[in-house]
């Protein structure tokens, strides 16, 4: 069965500003590694959530998919077609197909556009054929469950929700295969946040949507997506289906992200997992596994030599020299 | 479910003009402005008299109800030259504007957004032309082809490019990053597309005040380079050159010059009240929500 | 034997503030009333538009331009905040009233050293600079700094966000305030991270004795933090009462489906996640009766015409008038 997305061993970085400034400091790289190595697959009609906190690479990891940013080494297969590179090492995905929703949602609408023309953009690049985009428009704000009467609205006179909405209708514009959104529930209030994953369930559900969902919110994770892989330092520690790695988590740091956020329940017991220090910078990355500068489990070994990826269950890999027990 | 009312959202012309009906001195510079316009476009109809009409008998009167702002040394009646010196003054300021905001836009664009390198080489030829002292530069067109009317608009072009040119790409640079921009390059728009529907429309508020700002400036210029000889050819009426007339013969009556001044004041205090006016009510930090 | 009651260290009582603007006042707060007794924890809960900001803005005497008084007080340590000239406010801010904001840049001058600005806080006390950095440094050991002596000497931007917020609260709480406020001071910073700050928060305030005001709309970290819980919706005061009693049985129906919106507090995968239809009420446009009442599952008819006192309910207080019915 050929999967939806297929990545390999993707690696990007960004040139450091100005190599008279690397002179100067003492630090002669020319570039920072942001993502180290990724590889992934999704299927139709899943969802993978690429969980990670800043500095991770998840948001870089996914503007290469898109094209936004030079992919530097790497093998993107989309629908069993490799993608090939331009010029400057950006990938070409075929906009119809791949769609993107940017995390803040009145920002990534142009401020002086209405709904309609916003909604009507996909269009107009991509399949000016379409005559009638009043249509597609009406069709679209349905689909989201907005009433027509949104599309002569502004984005500084949407809410959060209501702009994440119309995100969402223009990323599903052309009837795309993939969509990935990148921290869809960020600024939004608790008791709306249900609204936007809700409906992209449900729309996964009727349309077979592929969907990657790029988040640093483990609550939601659980709840929305079949698959995930916990980031770190531009690496994926750990992945699996969601329900095996929230049961059995075996990456260290998979299980101190899993207990890092607070139960609402006072009197929830914590068997939480308390991380020293901070992430470290992507210019100074630690030697042998990337994590045992935080671990509390570390050995010599960590620090001398890279773990390999082992397999747990089927699809349950992760790269440590001493897992967590399953317990 | 209920929910509050909502009110149909105003155009951006509208909420403007309601805005500007509350500040006494933007309206006060609109007025001026029209005014301005209304006098130089229908000044062959307002013009008492011919601004070339020679009368030797009446030199350098003071004003009086037959030359409301009196005569000058050839008994030009010097109302009338300022009305038609004041086409000249709007003919420069709406071609030269126009053009090197045009010119400007497209550099600035091409700066703000394109490569590294061609933002270099753009920042530094707009950095260059700036610190070109005006009136050299003046000088030396001049010298090459001889002055006129022509020249002077070309000169002031090439001198105002950079400052729209400047302020085009910082407005650039600062919207190519939000995510409105990196959305639609993930819908796949062209380049072209991006500059032309979606940067530009967010920079025009800046440019139009700046416009309105300038027009003072290129007026001044024109002024300048016509006092200095270096602009219309005499007996051609520029404000500029009635100036230079009353200030040759200040020692004979100070009215020429004193009335020369007045529609420099005039432009620069109204365009600069409505520009600002302008400028504080496209303030983003001022703007509220809905 | 009865005591005289000890006299809280912040109360709010039925404060009403506004703000003008082109379609009609905005009624902000209506009556909020909550107290924060002396060294005790009291979290806010609300979410966009509950008035938490304005509320804030009030007690440091930092309203907008537009806004006005309608009515109530502010009293600190019996006190009243709102008419104390600006010479006493700040007087008193940094001193007994101290704040750690979202983003510790508004805390921290970029153009000083954190020594700098740690000593410049301890202005009132006759000591000399190297006793000063001494107890900044303890400080900063306490925050979870290393090497606090080299921090000293850099500056904000040389920290990590993390970092520059711990040093913020450790500014805030040398002089040992009495009251502390926190306004979402770990919304900005990864799971991990706030995580730890919290903890850090909780020790510090049981070593001081000072008195914590902590707004947030991460329901985990209240429900792990406070003491004590205020909720907030569209500018009223709904409940109060202990972090306990709101969150293992909460009244008032906005706090219950609130609690039940939160993703982590459903530990069963769902594919449907709950929210609270509806929107916020136009608070110009008011309408009669009890404010939650066009999103409330359980609202009467009753509820559109009678507005619901905070009434007393076993120790806590509850602005519903089912619940008050049912006593």
């Amino acid at each position: 069965m050929s999967k939806l997305l297929n990545v390999r061993q993707a690696h990007v970085r960004y040139p450091l500003s100005g190599h008279l400034m690397a002179r100067l400091t003492g630090n002669h790289q020319a570039w920072v590694n942001v993502v180290r190595g990724v590889s992934l697959a999704i299927d139709k009609g899943e969802t993978l959530a690429v969980v990670g906190e800043s500095g991770s690479g998840k948001t870089t990891l996914v503007m290469a998919l898109m094209g936004l940013v030079p992919l530097q080494r790497g093998e993107v297969e989309f629908e069993s077609k490799r993608i090939l590179q331009g010029p400057r090492g950006r990938l070409k995905p075929d906009r119809r197909r791949v769609a993107m929703m940017f995390q803040d949602p009145v920002g990534s609408l142009s401020p002086r556009m209405t709904v309609r023309a916003a909604l009507a953009e996909p269009f107009e690049i991509h399949a000016p054929e379409v005559k009638d985009t009043g249509a597609e428009v009406a069709r679209l704000l349905d689909l989201v469950g907005l009433p027509v009467e949104f599309a002569d609205r502004y984005p500084h006179q949407l809410s959060g929700g209501q702009a994440r909405r119309i995100g969402v209708a223009r990323a599903l514009a052309l009837d795309p295969a993939l969509l990935i959104a990148d921290e869809p529930t960020a600024g939004l209030d608790v008791s709306i946040q249900g609204d936007v994953l809700n409906l992209l369930s449900g729309l996964q559900k009727r349309l077979g949507l592929g969907i990657v969902i790029i988040t640093h919110n483990l609550n939601i994770v659980r709840h929305v997506a079949d698959h995930m892989a916990i980031m770190y330092l531009g690496q994926f520690v750990e992945q699996g289906t969601s329900e095996d790695i929230f049961r059995h988590p075996r990456h260290p740091y998979t299980k101190a992200l899993l207990s890092a956020n607070p139960n609402p329940d006072p009197d929830a017991q914590s068997d939480r997992l308390d991380l020293a220090g901070e992430v470290p910078s992507l210019l100074n990355v630690p030697s042998g596994c990337e994590f045992h500068t935080r671990c509390p489990y570390m050995q010599t070994d960590c620090r001398e030599s890279v773990p390999v990826s082992q397999e747990a269950a089927s699809g349950h890999v992760f790269q440590c020299h001493y897992p967590l027990k399953e317990d | 479910m209920s929910r509050a009312k909502l009110l149909r959202p105003d155009g951006l012309l509208i909420s403007t003009w309601r805005k500007l009906r509350r500040d006494p001195l933007g309206m006060f510079g609109l007025i001026i402005v029209l005014l301005i316009g209304v006098l130089t476009v229908f000044a062959p109809w307002l013009a008492p008299y011919d601004p070339n009409e020679v009368d030797v008998y009446s030199r350098l009167l003071p004003p009086s109800g037959d030359h409301w702002l009196g005569t000058d040394q050839l008994g030009r009646d010097i109302y009338s030259r300022l009305l038609w010196g004041g086409r000249v003054a709007m003919k420069v300021s709406l071609l030269a504007i126009s053009v090197s905001m045009a010119i400007g836009i497209a550099l600035g664009m091409l700066a703000g957004y394109g490569p590294r390198w061609l933002d270099r080489i753009l920042v530094v030829t707009f950095d260059t032309i700036r610190s070109f002292p005006t009136i050299m530069f003046a000088l030396a067109i001049v010298a090459l082809v001889g002055s006129s009317l022509n020249t002077v608009i070309v000169i002031i072009i090439i001198a105002s490019i950079p400052i729209y040119g400047r302020v085009v790409r910082t407005q650039t640079l600062a919207l190519r990053d939000r995510d409105f921009i990196l959305a639609e390059r993930a819908m796949g728009a062209s380049t072209v597309r991006i500059l032309f529907r979606h940067v530009m429309p967010n920079i025009a508020a800046p440019l139009f005040i700046l416009a309105s700002m300038d027009v003072p400036v290129v007026v001044g210029m024109e002024a300048g380079l016509s006092f200095l000889g270096l602009g219309v050819k005499p007996p051609t009426p520029s404000w500029g050159s009635i100036l230079n007339d009353g200030y040759s013969y200040i020692r004979n009556s100070p009215w020429p010059i004193i009335a020369g001044g007045i529609p420099l004041i005039l432009v620069t205090l109204g365009f600069t009240f409505f520009g600002e006016s302008l400028r504080d009510i496209f303030d983003p930090k001022l703007r509220k929500k809905g | 034997m009865s005591c005289p009651p000890v006299l809280p260290v912040l109360e709010v009582d039925r404060l009403s503030v506004s703000y003008r603007t082109e379609r009609g006042d905005l009624k902000a707060l209506r009556n909020v009333s909550l107290q924060v007794p002396r060294g005790e924890i009291v979290g806010i809960v609300g979410e966009s538009g509950c008035g938490k900001s304005t509320l804030i803005s009030a007690m440091i005497r930092l309203l907008a331009p537009n806004a006005q008084l309608d009515s109530g007080e502010i009293r600190f340590r019996g006190e009243d905040l709102l008419s104390l000239d600006l010479e006493s406010m700040r007087a008193l801010r940094g001193d007994e009233l101290a704040m750690v904001f979202q983003d510790p840049m508004t805390s921290l001058n970029p153009v000083l050293s954190i020594g700098r600005q740690m000593r410049d806080i301890q202005y009132r006390l006759k000591e000399s600079k190297a006793d000063k950095n001494a107890r900044s440094m303890r400080m900063l050991e306490k925050v979870g700094i290393p090497d606090p002596q080299a921090r000293l000497r850099d500056f904000p931007h040389q920290l990590s966000g993390g970092m520059r917020q711990r040093v913020a609260i450790a500014m805030a709480l040398m002089m040992k305030p009495s009251l502390l406020i926190a306004d979402e001071p770990t919304t900005a910073l990864d799971a991990t991270l706030e995580v730890q700050i919290i903890h850090q928060l909780k020790a510090l305030q049981a070593e001081i004795g000072c008195s914590i005001l902590f707004i947030s709309h991460h329901l985990g970290v209240i429900a792990e933090l406070c003491d004590h819980v205020v909720v907030m919706y569209a500018g009223e005061v709904v409940e109060t009462g202990s972090v306990r009693e709101i969150f293992h049985s909460p009244s008032h129906p906005y706090t219950r489906m609130l609690l039940a919106c939160d993703p982590g507090g459903i530990t069963e995968r769902t594919k449907v996640l709950p929210i609270i239809r509806g929107f916020l009420p136009d608070l110009v446009d008011l309408p009669a009766g009890c404010v939650y009442r066009d999103r409330c599952d359980m609202a009467t008819e009753a509820c559109a015409e009678q507005k619901p006192e905070l009434k007393d309910l076993d120790g806590r207080k509850v602005a519903c008038l089912l619940t008050a019915e049912s006593l």
